[in-house]
This record gives structure tokens, sequence and C-alpha cells, in this order.
């Protein structure tokens, strides 16, 4: 581990230690006015329903917190978050544990002086609101302090005058396709499926039908393949529509880079972000067009290099007119 | 895979399909077991007819490069290698070079049956 990744995990643990060693503190101080049993769990009313022994509700906050703050500090030492996903992930630690570290507090102090039924107040829901409060408050400190950490270096910085051409001659007509293997497509929609007929069985159809309709729409995807030639980038299913396609008029240009789909996407499938959307169905290599608009569209798929060497091809193509 | 035709080459649109297939498996782009696209896509993407796909699809098939099955596509066979096309395609310009010096099918054909019995 470099010196820069130990930095960013102790950041990202920080809060968590903090609200670890501000848990057990309290906890030694109010340990004798304690009730044997704690009341731990609370209806939407706040009147107590679930209780735990002292000894295994300190185990509990001990072990969550350790487990998160291990969590936090390993991806952000990993270093796949980049730019102001880091920030916000760091930010987002320090809510969490900021949320929970008071929350825990809070279930210990109502348990004051709390006979063995539960504290006769319950707990006041105020609390939860407090926490988020909390939360936000750490959250922005946790931006704040993220500037500390020097921020991981943003890979995308390929120089558009050197993309990669294939050599095509006059007249000469060029496409290029290929499958995308995407191995939890089936696992989806069985999910979305089984879903669906569930909530229609025990719900109602209103709920029910449209995760149905996303199923079949995910199972025509289970096999996309993407293709490029002179209409543009298309990522297609099983059947003609629906469909994802770029016509060449709205690309200023294309590469071949490797995305991340949990830091840049926010996750897998059909994704809309601020600045770029895509069809994003692993981490790893994509052709992303830079589009006229300034954003960007990816596409993850193997042998992008070739893919994006033809988009760029074709785009020379359709400006000099040819 | 990179498919590339020309319509104003005397070659059949479907042989340069097939070629654009041998080419890649010739320089390793593509692996066994790979899927190719379904003809009609192609057929889109390129411009021309299904039907001029699917010929030079068969053609691959008969040169055991790739394997048809109903339903499933085209896919690359287990014994394409890139040496197998590169010889493929040595097959084609020695056809081509016999009939460029008017030499019939036979005389062609005894030329190779000597070959292989020296």
């Amino acid at each position: 581990m470099t010196s820069k990744n130990l930095g960013r995990a102790t950041l990202a643990a920080l809060p968590f230690v903090l609200a670890l060693l501000v848990d057990l503190v309290l906890h030694l101080t109010v340990k004798d006015r304690l009730p044997a049993r704690l009341a731990v769990h609370f209806d939407a009313g706040g009147s107590a329903d679930g209780y735990m022994g002292i000894t295994a509700h300190l185990l509990y906050t001990v072990t969550s917190l350790l487990v998160l703050g291990a969590l936090w500090a390993f991806i952000a030492a990993d270093g796949k978050l980049y730019g102001r996903a880091h920030r916000w992930f760091i930010g987002g630690g320090f809510a969490v544990a900021a949320f929970l570290g008071y929350l825990m507090i809070a279930v210990l102090f109502v348990n004051v002086d709390a006979p063995e039924s539960g504290p006769d107040g319950g707990f006041p829901l105020r609390h939860i609101a407090v926490a988020l409060g909390a939360a936000v408050l750490a959250g922005v400190l946790g931006l704040l302090c993220s500037r500390l950490v020097p921020a991981v270096e943003d890979p995308r910085d390929a120089d558009p005058a050197n993309r990669e051409r294939i050599a095509l001659a006059d007249g000469e007509v060029a496409g290029w396709a290929r499958g995308i293997g995407v191995w939890w497509a089936p696992v989806a929609v069985l999910v979305l499926l089984a879903t669906g007929v569930t909530v229609g069985l025990e719900v109602n159809w209103f709920i029910g039908a449209p995760l149905f309709v996303l199923a079949l729409v995910v199972a025509t995807f289970c096999r996309p393949h993407v293709t490029v030639d002179r209409r543009g980038l298309t990522v297609s299913g099983l059947l003609p529509r629906p469909r994802v396609r770029v016509p060449l008029e709205r690309m200023a240009g294309a590469d071949s880079r490797r995305v991340n789909a949990l830091a840049e996407y926010g996750g897998w499938g059909y994704r809309i972000r601020p600045e770029r959307s895509g069809v994003i169905t692993r981490s790893g290599e994509a052709i992303v067009v830079s589009l006229s608009s300034g954003r960007e569209f990816a596409v993850t798929v193997d042998d992008s290099a070739t893919g994006a060497a033809l988009l760029n091809t074709l785009l020379d193509r359709q400006r000099t007119g040819r | 895979m990179l498919f590339r035709v020309d319509p104003t080459s005397t070659v059949p649109l479907g042989d340069q399909i097939a070629a654009s297939v041998r080419r890649a498996v010739a320089e390793g782009a593509v692996v066994p077991g790979e899927r190719l696209p379904a003809a009609r896509v192609l057929a889109e993407s390129l411009g021309v007819n299904v039907h001029t796909v699917l010929r030079g699809y068969q053609r691959l098939r008969e040169e055991g490069l790739i394997e048809l099955r109903r339903g499933r596509g085209a896919a690359i066979t287990a014994g394409a290698s890139p040496q197998r096309a590169r010889l493929l395609e040595r097959v084609r310009e020695a056809v081509a070079d016999a009939r460029d010096l008017g030499m019939t099918e036979d005389e062609l054909l005894a030329l190779v049956r000597s070959e292989l019995d020296a």
C-alpha cells in the first residue's frame, strides 16, 4: 500500500473509529446506571419491542462500526474511486458513521435508569431527526476533509488528436459487431419476474405488471450486441427494438478506455448520469464516445479499440464528405 | 469483429464478408466459440442483402471456420485456428492463380494430388 493509499484509507476509516471511541467512552460512563437488558428495538410509535444484553449490545456496536470502517478503508485504498466519486465516498462514510454512532448512543441513553421492561418514554422519534442532521453535518465535514488527501488521478486523459484509425479504401463499407456477455442479466430477469408475479398476486397488478414488462425488456438484452457502422454506434438486444443508438452526427470522437461501473456510472445496466450515460455491463474496457453536446456515451465491450478506431474513421469520412 | 466490403470490387459481396471473418481468425482477433453477428444485423449494418451475408456464412461453414446452428446463430468452430484460416486463404489464391493460367479443375486437382503423393 502506498502512503497516498494509506492516507485515503485512514481518512475513510477515521469517522468509524471516532464514533466507536465516543460510543465506548459514553458506555463506560453510564454503565452502572443501565438495566441488565437494554431495549434496542422500537416500533414505529417508539415503544420498545426488542431487547439485548449489555455485553451483546456492546459487541454489536463495536463489530458493526469496525466492519463498516474496514469496508470503507478497503474501498478507499483500492483506488478505484477517483475525483469527485472519491470525495463523495469519504463524505458518505462520515455521514453513515455519524448516523449510526448517534443512534447507538441515543439507544444507550434512553435506557439509563430505565426499568427492565424498557424506558417509560420509549424512544423519542426526534432522535432520528437529530441523527439525520448529524449525518448531514458530518457528511459536509467529510467532503471538506477529503480535500486533505490527494485525489486519485482520473484515467480519462486521452489525446483526441492521436486517436487510432482504420485504413479504408474509397467506397469501402465497414462495420464492426461484437456481442456482450452479460452473465447477470438472466438472474435479473428471474428476480424481476418473481417479484412482478409475487407483487401482482399479493398486492396488485398495477405494480406487478410493470415489473413483469421490465423483466421482458431485460430478457431481450440477455445477449446484446454492439455495432459500429455508417449509422453510428448501436446497442441492441434480441429484437430490433428497443435499442440504444448514437448517430455519427452527434459524435465528436471515440476512445477505448477502461471504465469503472460503480465509481463512474453508479451501477450496472443502462445508466444515465449528469455528464455521461452508457450501457455498462461490467467494469473494464469500453468504447467511450465524446458527444458534440459535451456529454459522454459508453458501452462496455471487448476489443473496444477496434470499434473506437472505426468510429473515428467513419467520423473523418463524414467530415470530409466522402 | 471488423467486416469490410467494397461494392465496387468484382469480388462477390458474400465472399468479401467471408474474407473479413477469415482475416479476423488469421489475425487471432476472434477465438473459437465466439459468435458472429446475426445475418440480419450484419446485413443492415453493411447495407447489403441478408441472403448475401448468409451466402458468406455458408461459405465459411463449408470451410469449417464457423458452425451454423438453428436458433443459436453462427459461431467460430473449435478447430478454427489462425493457421487454418491462413491455409484457406492460400488455397483460394492458388485456385485464383490456376484460373488465371487457364487451368481446368482436373489439372489443378492433379497438381494437388501429385504434391500430396510426393
